[in-house]
């Protein structure tokens, strides 16, 4: 909340300083997120005030924060709607729920680009944001490598119904589906949450003694918990395979000591790379794009921020790249 | 000041009575009964409930939650209620977190303080207010509910704690003498509190103002200190729950704790304590918490799904509700 009024603040106070060099008023954007509560919509939030054009004093970056909660967001949208930002940007909470506050932004005007949860809405000016489906192969796959394709898995999932656990649901399930020799003994919720997911973890490693050959989380948090559990159970990392999704901190060390497997989803290209795209829809594209996504990827084209979806890669987090990916988080 | 025994309507330690019936024995021991039918069921259903490591581990799962219960059970023996103890929690888990990193180096004891300290702070507030300026505790606490939240984030900038020294673990993952360390602080907590209800003149003054306040004010008694009291000792079992649950998940989270003061209430409420106030008694929420705790990790051993969990400890609060009604219109 701190950070939201923070920023603010000072993006408003940069306008200010910066003003005098431009004619023009800020481009003003509104940026609904559906939470502020997590590690990744704070390395979100943050990324997008570092962007040259908010630095710069171009555009002003009011970030809102959605409370994981649907109606919560749609009258954030009603707000910046009256408001009259020049756009939006929108990770919403739901899926589905945000079809109706999209086509109320677009009917006013106001380009909405998504970024990092999906919306099945087709008046998105577009998508930033990077593939769950894959992440969820992914983190399968990590998995059932490290066993050598045969052995017993227990799935660790994220809130049952949300758009993160349906994709990656869906793609370690496509996964699974190929390799006949890997038995899944337990799949079960533990709400992202690091300490749910220690205690369930605590208790199938009672239930199923020695049979647990890898772990696989639908996020870090979750994979962080069970790692917890095995080490208090006395058992070795070594003997069971841990991968999670997204490369928060915690995990990024934890990659560091050898204790499992991590794919980086990108906070700060997600952000940057979405601001970039809305900018291009207000066409003030001059010297577009801005940020340092399109650099950092350079297999993503950028074609001008007229594309209707940038799928931002994943990053396998590996002993060779951990180092580096620290260093940036200290920043 | 006088003996206010003659106003506990419901006396914590019964005497011994001739003509007992077996409804009455049910409804002061139905609580025991009911967890020793489950215990055995699910001895039956699944082998490794019964293991000495699978005992340890839902008396460690539990403890966290049993020491909130206990200072709910203080609360709610005076007809207050105090939902803000999840929230308390996360704060004081942050504060003492952020002088418990390797890299800090202070002694153990002032992230212990600090944590305490910072759930006592608040849980006085709670209590202030409550007594001296008569907010109602559902409204007051649920207002803290929401600031105490809103603090962690402040103080955190919504970033998690990591990196805790191994002296401040070991209050959540050590063992002494086999037996892990939040059980036994769980224990010592309840062992403190039995002996608080039961045997001192401030556990006689809580049953008294929760079964009559005006007849306790009459009497003589203190009634806003009694009542500032309970919400002040529900706050430093929140801050002491805090430094359990960040030891025990290697990080103070944010999001930690969120709903947790539904379980604490379903605890004492399960284990016979009134709403009304006045009635109950903490071995009653002693196996209220076990009760939880053992259909949680029973359902998890058999691999149920948590959507069933929900719905079996959902149900079982009703069922605790109706024998408490049943068991006042006996009365």
């Amino acid at each position: 909340m701190k950070k939201v009024l923070a920023g603010f603040a000072a993006s408003t106070l940069a306008a200010a300083i910066a003003s005098p060099a431009f004619a023009a008023d800020p481009v003003r954007i509104g940026a609904a997120t559906y939470g502020l509560q997590g590690e990744f919509m704070q390395l979100w939030s943050n990324a997008l005030e570092d962007h040259p054009a908010v630095k710069s004093g171009d555009v002003e970056v009011t970030v809102f924060d959605g409370r994981y909660d649907a109606l919560v967001q749609s009258n954030q949208f009603d707000s910046m709607i009256t408001r009259q930002y020049d756009a939006i940007l929108f990770v919403p909470i739901d899926a589905d729920a945000c079809v109706g506050p999209v086509i109320q932004a677009t009917a006013a005007g106001i380009p909405v680009v998504g970024s990092n949860t999906r919306c099945n809405s087709d008046q998105l000016a577009s998508f930033v944001g990077s593939d769950d489906v894959l992440a969820g192969q992914m983190v399968a796959e990590e998995v059932i490598d490290k066993i050598g394709g045969n052995g017993k898995v227990v799935v660790i999932e994220g809130p049952i119904g949300q758009s993160a656990q349906v994709d990656r649901a869906e793609g370690i399930d496509s996964v699974l589906a190929e390799h006949p020799g890997i038995e899944v003994l337990e799949r079960r919720t533990a709400n992202w949450s690091r300490a749910e997911a220690l205690s369930l973890m605590e208790n199938w490693l009672t239930s199923h003694q020695d049979e647990i050959d890898g772990v696989i989380a639908q996020n870090d948090e979750m994979a962080i918990g069970a790692i917890q559990a095995i080490q208090a159970s006395g058992r070795s990392l070594d003997d069971i395979a841990v991968a999670g999704v997204d490369g928060i901190t915690d995990a990024l060390k934890a990659v560091q000591q050898g204790q499992m497997a991590t794919i980086l989803q990108d906070a700060a290209a997600q952000a940057q790379g979405a601001l970039d795209v809305a900018l291009a829809r207000l066409g003030k594209a001059d010297a577009l794009p801005l940020s340092e996504t399109w650099t950092t990827y350079p297999d993503l084209a950028w074609n001008d921020g007229q594309d209707d979806t940038y799928n931002i890669p994943w990053t396998v987090v590996t002993n060779d790249n951990v180092e580096s990916l620290l260093a940036q988080r200290q920043q | 000041m006088p003996q206010p025994t003659s106003l506990i309507s419901s006396d914590p330690a019964p005497k011994d009575n001739a003509h007992r019936s077996l409804a009455t024995f049910m409804s002061d021991y139905g609580i025991v009964v009911a967890f020793i039918v489950l215990c055995a069921v699910l001895s039956v259903v699944s082998p490794y409930f019964l293991g000495v490591n699978n005992l340890l581990n839902v008396l460690r799962q539990v403890s966290i939650n049993g020491v909130l219960a206990i200072g709910m059970t203080f609360v709610i023996l005076t007809r207050g209620i105090d939902l803000s103890v999840g929230s308390v929690m996360a704060f004081a888990a942050m504060v003492a977190a952020s002088f418990a990193g390797t890299s800090a180096g202070y002694p153990l004891i002032l992230p212990i303080l600090l944590g305490l300290g910072a759930g006592l702070a608040l849980g006085c507030v709670n209590g202030v207010m409550v007594a001296r300026f008569a907010i109602p505790p559902f409204v007051m606490t649920l207002g803290m509910l929401s600031m105490a939240r809103g603090l962690t984030y402040i103080y955190s900038d919504g970033m998690p704690i990591s990196s805790l020294s191994s002296s401040f673990l070991w209050l959540g993952q050590g063992m002494v003498a086999g037996i892990p360390v939040p059980v036994l602080l769980f224990a010592m907590v309840f062992a403190l509190a039995w002996f608080t209800l039961r045997y001192t003149a401030f556990g006689r003054y809580v049953y008294a103002v929760g079964g009559n306040p005006a007849a306790s004010r009459l009497s003589g008694i203190d009634v806003r200190r009694i009542t500032f009291a309970v919400y002040a000792i529900s706050g430093i079992l929140c801050g002491l729950a805090g430094l359990m649950i960040a030891a025990r998940t290697s990080a103070a989270l944010p999001q930690a704790g969120v709903a947790y003061e539904l379980d604490a209430i379903a605890a004492v409420v399960i284990g016979g304590t009134s709403l009304a106030g006045g009635k109950g008694r903490i071995v009653g929420t002693l196996f209220g918490v076990l009760i939880i705790g053992v259909i949680n990790n029973g359902l998890d051993l058999l691999g149920v799904s948590s959507f069933y969990q929900q719905l079996v400890k959902g149900a079982i609060i009703v069922v605790a509700v109706m024998l408490d009604r049943s068991r006042l219109s006996n009365a």
